[in-house]
């Protein structure tokens, strides 16, 4: 009686061992389960599939959300494809993604390495590492939008003590970018820290013993052993990373505004989908936008999934 | 043996260089808060604590119902933690432990959903909300969220090494039905994971920006996060009370924060190195 | 402890705890008949006068919101989610934009209101009119133009300053630009305009015609916009403008009161922002009637959403606070210039007025306020001008060609009609 052998007539539910195959059963034995898993599939067919298939229903129409639904075909897409906004939006983002995610991950991977020789107080440097990451976003973007301010912030005073003199930096476009940059480095760096930091103890040290054997030097063993055992982190990172970085908005709206600022400079994609969508009360418009936007994710994943995984064949 | 301690040397030097970056701005928020306005435009700026930060609070306070959106931040956050605590275990429990007919397809639709970005739903989930009249209450916040596949997922893993089937057995031969193996059984092993899925949660909740900044258009239901931009674009003239303000909204979650750090860092690094 | 009592009171206490977040948001978003919500931002209304109403209203229970950070965006979406909508909410001088969904709105002429419509500028009352005939917002302040100048500054270069004399010389736009060019002349370092878009919209302010007829069809690319488009650029070609990308902003406020900026030609509500944002001024400036004489900026309305329960009683508080007398006191208070007659003669308005050198700012702009003919302000006027107003931008600090720059303006005004949906 050691494996389970659960009689029909219990009305219970089947606990299985391994290795052992389910025999039907009547379906009231399985209704508590189902039941246990429903609000799930529940909550994610009316907010999750539901919306979707709604939005793709409302990329065909102009609609402010008022007055009457007007179907317009493929009219949002056509005015998509050659809205130059958009495109500015897609460069925009993906200009902070490229000088935000490269230094930040880089970052991560170095202090990682650092965290993972044996260092004193590694929780410590852990847990102060992390802040940065339950940070309120909007408290993030005052504090940063007064250290970039044009005529008063801190980094001005930096640059002019160190005699590079003061930069405009919320009125010139890359100044912008390079603010907005700055917050997602400084929140990131350290989650990304730790996750390499897991990765790395989870290489076993024999690998490392026989490099040294083989006479490999440290920067050898770095780049030939210890990254490709980090590939599928470094991928995860890269993924999440890029995820992240296409989806940023509050950053960018609190410190630039709606507009996106000066030559439209902060004006991240999901900024314009929320300008189109809602300050332009142009919902039709603004779901068309979700989904150009979906698909540059899916295709942006692709080429970054292919890079970092490279032809090694896997 | 020099060498070694000049390499350890400069291990700490890079390290407590990255800490005071990440540490900084929170000074410097302090600054800016207990300090006038007129100092902060002061340039080159003023870099050392002031006196102002009880005036500079209080100002805030009649600014803004600060602590109304605080408390609605918390009501929202608290209830969705502990709902979503609640639903992901009871599935994770369920995937982890239990065979039943559908269970791969169920399975495979709850990693598919990971696919799926929040911003294309934005714009659609608001008029579902209009439709379900929920625009401007907390339902809207937290109904979507309570349950959620990433938990599920990661409490599952969890879940199929860490509760014993020996364990369920004998529950079940006591004469346990399904709920009470959940509540007796798994409920006490799964607690490391649903804890981190309940801060995890909370923390996500209190910081979440683009969909409250939508969904709630009564001024009298705002969450902290909306309040406090509201500030800040109303009052650029008097900046240090924004700066109390973002001080008042950022420190306390850091600082219970603290309490559950170590646990909590754990879990996620080994949460996604598993992933 | 038995399972069967752990099993049913958890449940009970997830039931019973379900349940209460599903009441905990109902009864919110319903109107009520026992208050009256009220949606304004900052400045628009009288605070203190909003405090009396419950006094003389004793039904009224008027409960005031603030709303900061994009209001017409918040007020479309609330309205959108059909939750929480506010009883009677103000309303800010795009009110046409808010026309087609005019149904949203209750039509203010079935509460009596054309028994008031004498006591109120016409120009004013018929903007918060649609076109068909249905009165969606009610008076509250203006935003009359005149033309503002640095008069010791006037003096260095030799040109008339007592405001009488200036005004005969800027009547004309090209009497403006021979004052310019004289007062550029012997003024180096300072510049006569913060940028050229503000003669644009200037000229624009006072043209009864716009971006749209009223049959809807597009106009955009007729004489009253070519003109004043050409006058702005008039004032690119003579190296008029100080070139500051954003008026009102601490650039500006730092243009005015660092003394980089010898004139100012804009509404009443500007001169209020320049006597705070430049104080060390005081005194030095002089008003009149400027080019064309009259003009109109801003100005907000108060409406009532068909989600109010006692529209009525709304309507009686509306009147009230917005009555001949309250406008003047609101003058005085939060300096919101009035749309009714008899404030605009009141002494309040014509007292002198020590930003000005003790000059009357107040009948200057009142007068400017009386010559206005009414506009027709079309819904999807928003639609357009923001890119006329960019490119204007490139022409002044990129160096773009001006006429490629009218053709790049007019084909994005058409592109974006087109999305619209509109006839072009």
């Amino acid at each position: 009686m050691a494996t389970t052998q659960v009689p029909l007539t219990t009305g219970e539910p089947v606990l299985v061992q391994p290795g052992q195959t389910t025999r039907p059963k009547r379906f009231r034995e399985y209704l508590p389960l189902y039941v246990a898993i429903s609000p799930f599939y529940i909550v994610f067919a009316i907010f999750g599939i539901f919306p979707i298939a709604f939005s793709l229903y409302l990329a065909f129409h102009a609609w402010d959300g008022i007055g009457p639904m007007k179907y317009v075909g493929l009219g949002q897409f056509r005015y998509l494809l050659s809205d130059g906004d958009f495109w500015h939006s897609i460069l925009v983002t993906l200009e902070i993604w490229v000088i935000s995610t490269i230094p930040m991950l880089f970052f991560a991977m170095i202090i990682a390495v650092l965290l993972n020789s044996n260092v004193r107080g590694r929780t410590f440097y852990r847990i102060a590492y992390f802040i940065p990451n339950i940070t309120s976003l909007v408290a993030i973007a005052i504090i940063f939008g007064s250290v970039f301010a044009n005529s008063f912030g801190l980094s001005n005073a930096f640059l002019q003590a160190i005699g590079v003199g003061q930069i405009s930096w919320l009125s010139d476009p890359w100044g912008i970018k390079v603010a907005i940059a700055t917050m997602v480095v400084w929140r990131w760096t350290g989650y990304n820290a730790i996750i390499y930091l897991a990765g790395l103890q989870a290489i076993p040290g024999d690998v490392y013993e026989a490099a040294r054997i083989d006479g490999a030097s440290a920067i050898q063993t770095f780049f030939r052993v210890t990254v490709p055992m980090m590939r599928p982190i470094i991928l995860f990172t890269v993924i999440t990373s890029t995820i992240g970085g296409m989806q940023i908005f509050a950053e960018a709206q609190v410190l630039v505004g709606d507009t996106g600022g000066p030559g439209k400079a902060g004006l991240t994609m999901v900024l314009y989908l929320y300008q189109q969508a809602f300050t332009n009360s142009d919902f039709g418009y603004g779901s068309a936008i979700g989904w150009g936007l979906f698909v540059i994710l899916i295709l942006f994943s692709a080429i970054n999934w292919r890079l970092v995984q490279g032809r090694s064949g896997r | 043996m020099t060498a070694a301690m000049v390499k350890r040397g400069f291990l700490h030097l890079v390290l407590l260089l990255g800490l005071a970056i990440s540490i900084f701005p929170f000074y410097w928020l302090f600054v800016m808060a207990s300090n006038t306005t007129g100092d902060i435009f002061k340039y080159p700026p003023k870099l050392t604590i002031g006196s102002q930060l009880l005036v500079n609070m209080r100002n805030m306070l009649d600014a803004i119902d600060f602590w109304g959106s605080f408390l609605n931040s918390l009501f929202v956050a608290v209830v969705t933690a502990v709902l979503v605590v609640f639903f992901d275990s009871l599935a994770a429990f369920v995937f982890a432990k239990f065979e039943f007919p559908g269970k791969k397809p169920l399975f495979v639709i709850l990693l598919a959903t990971f696919m799926v970005p929040a911003q294309l739903s934005v714009v659609p989930q608001f008029v579902v909300m209009a439709h379900l009249g929920w625009v401007g209450s907390f339902k809207a916040l937290i109904i979507p969220a309570m349950v959620n596949a990433y938990g599920i997922f990661l409490a599952r893993q969890y879940a199929e090494g860490a509760i014993s089937a020996d364990l369920l057995e004998a529950a079940r031969i006591d004469g346990a039905g399904f709920f009470r193996l959940y509540w007796n059984v798994a409920v006490p092993v799964l607690r490391p994971i649903m804890s981190f899925l309940g801060i995890f949660t909370f923390i996500t909740m209190w910081n979440d920006y683009l969909w409250p900044l939508i969904v709630m258009t009564n001024p009298q239901k705002l969450t902290l996060q909306v309040a406090l931009a509201q500030l800040n674009s109303l009052n650029a003239t008097d900046y240090s009370m924004v700066m109390a303000g973002t001080l008042l909204a950022a420190v306390p979650l850091i600082i219970v924060f603290l309490f559950g750090a170590r646990q909590f860092i754990a879990d996620l690094a080994a949460g996604a190195v598993k992933g | 402890m038995s399972r069967e009592t752990t099993r049913r009171s958890f449940l009970t206490a997830l039931a019973g705890g379900t349940a209460g977040l599903m009441l905990a948001g109902c009864g919110g978003g319903k109107n009520s008949a026992s208050k009256t919500t009220l949606w304004y931002w900052n400045r628009s209304l009288d605070d203190g006068f909003l405090a009396q109403a419950n006094k003389h209203f004793a039904d009224l229970h008027l409960e005031p919101n603030k709303i900061a950070v994009d209001y017409k965006p918040k007020l479309l979406t609330t309205l959108a989610g059909k939750s929480f909508v506010p009883d009677v909410t103000n309303i800010n001088s795009d009110i046409a934009t808010y026309f087609p969904d005019q149904d949203q709105f209750v039509d203010l002429y079935d509460l009596g209101a054309d028994k008031v419509k004498d006591l109120y500028l016409p120009w004013k009352w018929e903007l918060g009119v649609t076109a068909g005939g249905k009165m969606v917002g009610f008076p509250i302040d203006t935003g009359p133009c005149a033309f503002m100048y640095r008069q010791d500054l006037f003096k260095k270069a030799g040109l008339p300053t007592d405001p009488k004399d200036v005004e005969k010389k800027v009547a004309t736009w090209d009497g403006y630009f021979e004052v310019a060019e004289q007062f550029q002349a012997k003024n180096p370092k300072v510049k006569f305009v913060a940028n050229i878009s503000n003669i644009y919209s200037l000229a624009l302010a006072q043209s009864p015609k716009q971006y749209f007829d009223k049959q809807g069809k597009f106009i955009g690319d007729q004489s009253h916009i070519k003109n004043a488009w050409d006058r702005a650029v008039e004032a690119k070609k003579r190296n008029l403008s100080a070139r500051i990308v954003q008026d009102y902003s601490s650039d500006w406020s730092g243009g005015y009161s660092g003394g980089g900026i010898g004139t100012l030609n804009d509404a009443v509500w500007a001169a209020f922002i320049l006597e705070e944002a430049a104080p060390s001024t005081a005194g030095k400036w002089r008003v009149c009637l400027g080019p064309g004489g009259t003009g109109n900026k801003g100005g907000s309305f108060m409406a009532i959403t068909k989600y109010c329960k006692r529209p009525e009683l709304a309507f009686e508080f509306i009147k009230w606070l917005q009555q001949p007398t309250l406008q003047t006191k609101t003058y005085t208070e939060i300096q919101l210039f009035p749309s009714a007659n008899s404030s605009l003669a009141d002494k309040a308005i014509i007292a002198p007025d020590k930003y000005f050198g003790g000059q009357s700012s107040g009948q200057v702009f009142a007068a400017s306020a009386k010559a206005l003919e009414p506009a027709y302000y079309s819904p999807y006027e928003a639609i357009v001008s923001t890119a006329y107003t960019n490119e204007l931008l490139n022409v002044e600090n990129l160096g773009k060609n001006p006429d490629k720059a009218w053709e790049d303006a007019l084909s994005q005004a058409r592109r974006q009609i087109k999305h619209k949906g509109l006839s072009v």
